[in-house]
């Protein structure tokens, strides 16, 4: 897992001086909402990946026909307890074979850390007054043998692990 | 001593000796694995590794919240209250006296205005025990010691998969189609720390039924599973979903007439995501997802078919979650009768006792296997919350357990507890020990073997407390020839719209409402589990406003007065009611209103 520090990360959002643009032009390094993806995509080179922040409460598959121009996905969990963005990542990772990042931001809290790694997420950026350390320790637990059900980074449920190992 | 020599049961190692079979298990209960005892013994270091950030300061109270509420633990009124899991209502005897050491030890108020209460646990209708009195700082060495007996809190609370429940009689009934309790813990294991299900719109709850009379009231859960065969003799689930209670009681409609047993994780995994998209996240009371299949209908049946395709289809490890015969092998070989059960010739019983006469036709009950009987023991005991359990209750149980059903025992629907290997040869002798003990009450069924939240007295959500009405009940009718008179009648208590007593599905049910600070009582008729004595699942109706505190009980009786004044010869309580409908019981109950009489509610 990847802690982010929003401030130092390379990827920009696209901002002008009344806010963000609505329709920024193409340069490397640009991390664009929803609505400025669709209003500049038909013009954006695709030799310039992008990231794009996707709200909880869109419908995931409107990006899988631009997928292979996206280098980072931020999923959002407006309150650490809706869980939708779970479901956004799982699909992007296995249905749709998304190979590019994919980030938590909003209230991401340490707590989380395992069904955020198990469920496709390799890029956090915690909430301000949550601990790098205490986070890292989350996710060591059950790391030794694993959980029952198959997730993003083991697809195998314990039921077939156990009968490979044997 | 090797590994190898070790057997184990329930958390406790002893040598396997291969000469004697019986030795090599203890029960007939599923066998935690390695794995299964290692992976609850982490959960309880996480737990204990969050509450001491959580006492350090490092956990703001909100955050702890959801992470306690998924082992288990709320804050109650007095005192936080833990909830124990008991999957599909499997219970040991060493499970047993491990419960009731922490009810001694730790169930308990040391200072404050409630010093001395404790020591006791309360099973609930979802085949739970809840404590109300351990202190929070005690709850990380409480998970420990639960592990120790491979038991555990995991999703007994929170916004996730809850425990699986099942019937009481699974296994053993004579007249179940297949065995449930494989599946159950197959499903146990899939929903636990499942990653994309643990923050779900609202709480999920599956129960699973193998037999032909449904005991799991499948019909109110969000998800209900009958097992089934098909023409070919192939193993499957019809599988209804988007049933509830609460403000909002609506039965499950069924999605699917047939899902092959080795699929069912995946259509599960279905059901779950389309809930954990699409569910409301706005309003809490529009949360569960009995909300999204009543709004979108068929949309959301094809909406669940299209994902189970594409998981099978599209997705690369879709087939990976299939469920292997060798798995089921597995689990199922947990499952065998216990070493030496086997059918022997029916017994002729000398029932010239009328006490025990009675007591075997109220609480001893059919078991596939000739020559044994499953047997309730019952916690319904006047002056005591119907499930409240003490501990040297629990210990006597056990012992009972022990002694007469091979170190088993089951938690029922009910709210009491269940032997499921019992001798026709051993009743006489189980008789007397059971009434000795006080478990002998022979009302299973009937109207004091009631449903009941534990309420207002302990429960922050409640509007009313539902305690004090089940025991005046318990009082009114204690005479065992009156209550057979009234014969089978579900009656449950909530004491708020959580339902938790599941007052919609009671033959009579009552609900706690808050009025000007004050409680009240609404009651309603003709509610049904969706077994066959009851009914199609249904909610039951209202009886005019809310009835106060002291007419509540008057009101029962003048419902149940009415029955036997207006029945046909033989006719049950809820057939009566379906006949004559809700006027006359409405006229007899409004009769005794004094209070509201003057100034309805």
């Amino acid at each position: 897992m990847k802690f982010i520090n929003a401030t130092t990360c390379p990827w920009k959002h696209a901002i002008g001086e009344d806010g963000p643009k609505p329709d920024p032009d193409p340069a490397p390094h640009k991390l664009l909402s929803l609505e400025q993806w669709h209003a500049v995509k038909g013009r954006w080179p695709t030799t310039t990946p992008v990231a794009i922040e996707f709200p909880n409460d869109a419908d995931i598959t409107q990006l899988v026909p631009d997928l292979d121009r996206i280098a980072l996905v931020v999923l959002d969990f407006p309150k650490w307890t809706d869980g939708r963005a779970y479901s956004q990542a799982h699909l992007l990772r296995t249905r749709y074979k998304f190979a590019g990042a994919i980030r938590a931001r909003g209230e991401v809290l340490v707590d989380m850390m395992q069904l955020l790694a198990r469920t496709g997420f390799d890029e956090v950026v915690l909430r301000g007054d949550q601990s790098k350390a205490a986070a890292e320790k989350a996710l060591a637990f059950f790391s030794d043998e694993g959980f029952y059900q198959g997730d993003v980074a083991e697809t195998r449920p314990w039921f077939l692990r156990s009968r490979s190992a044997a | 001593m090797a590994q190898e020599t070790l057997s184990f049961c329930c958390g406790a190692a002893f040598p396997k000796v291969a000469a004697s079979p019986s030795l090599a298990r203890c029960c007939p209960m599923y066998q935690y694995t390695d794995f299964d005892r290692h992976f609850v013994r982490q959960r309880a270091a996480q737990y204990r590794d969050q509450l001491e950030r959580h006492l350090r300061g490092e956990l703001g109270t909100d955050e702890f919240r959801a992470l306690r509420l998924q082992n288990g633990w709320y804050i109650q009124r007095h005192a936080p209250m833990l909830r124990v899991a008991v999957p599909y209502g499997e219970l040991s005897a060493r499970q047993l006296r491990q419960l009731a050491n922490i009810a001694r030890t730790y169930d308990r108020q040391p200072d404050g205005p409630f010093a001395g209460q404790g020591g006791y646990g309360h099973f609930t209708t979802r085949q739970n025990l809840q404590y109300n009195w351990i202190p929070l700082v005690d709850s990380a060495t409480v998970m420990e010691l639960l592990a120790d007996v491979d038991m555990h809190g995991i999703q007994t609370s929170g916004n996730c998969i809850r425990n699986i429940t099942s019937d009481a009689f699974a296994g053993i009934a004579p007249d179940e189609i297949v065995d449930p309790r494989p599946y159950a813990e197959i499903l146990r294991q899939w929903s636990t720390l499942h990653p994309e299900f643990a923050h779900l719109p609202r709480k999920f709850k599956i129960a699973i039924s193998g037999a032909l009379e449904d005991r799991a009231a499948i019909g109110w859960h969000d998800i209900g599973l009958q097992l089934k065969r098909d023409d070919a003799g192939h193993i499957g689930f019809q599988v209804f979903v988007g049933g509830g209670m609460g403000r909002t009681p609506i039965p499950g409609i069924e999605i699917s007439p047939f899902v092959a047993w080795d699929h069912i994780l995946v259509f599960i995994e279905a059901v779950v995501r389309v809930y954990n998209l699409a569910g409301r996240r706005d309003n809490l009371y529009k949360a569960r997802i009995k909300i999204l299949v009543k709004a979108e209908g068929q949309k959301f049946v094809d909406a669940v078919n299209e994902e189970y395709r594409r998981i099978l289809a599209d997705d690369p490890a879709g087939h990976e979650q299939l469920i292997p015969q060798a798995e089921l092998d597995r689990v199922k070989a947990s499952f065998v009768d216990p070493a030496g059960v086997q059918a022997e010739p029916a017994v002729t019983l000398d029932d010239s006792d009328p006490a025990f006469a009675r007591w075997l036709a109220r609480n001893v009950h059919g078991h596939r296997l000739s020559g044994y009987r499953a047997v309730t023991l019952s916690l319904k005991r006047v002056g005591i919350a119907p499930g409240d359990t003490s501990a040297d209750v629990m210990d006597t149980a056990a012992a009972l357990a022990e002694r007469f059903s091979h170190g088993e025992l089951r938690v029922s629907h009910r709210q009491n507890l269940v032997l499921p290997w019992v001798r026709e040869a051993d009743l006489a002798e189980l008789f007397q020990a059971a009434r000795a003990a006080g478990f002998a009450t022979p009302n299973a069924g009937l109207l004091t073997d009631q449903i009941a939240c534990p309420g207002g007295d302990f429960c922050a959500l409640a509007n009313a407390r539902s305690l004090p009405l089940a025991a005046e009940i318990a009082e009114r009718y204690q005479d065992v020839d009156e209550l057979v008179d009234l014969g089978e009648i579900d009656l449950h208590i909530s004491g708020c719209i959580n339902s938790c007593g599941h007052h919609h599905s009671g033959h009579i049910g009552i609900l706690g409402v808050d009025k000007d600070g004050a409680e009240w009582y609404q009651l309603t008729l003709g509610g049904s589990d969706g077994s066959t004595l009851s009914g199609t699942t249904t909610p039951g109706k209202v009886i005019g406003p809310s009835f106060a505190a002291d007419e509540i009980a008057d009101a029962i009786e003048a419902v149940l007065d009415t029955y036997q004044r207006d029945r046909l010869s033989g006719e049950r309580f809820i057939d009566a009611v379906k006949r004559l409908g809700l006027d006359p019981f409405k006229t007899a109950a409004n009769a005794v209103r004094v209070s509201t009489a003057k100034a309805p509610a």
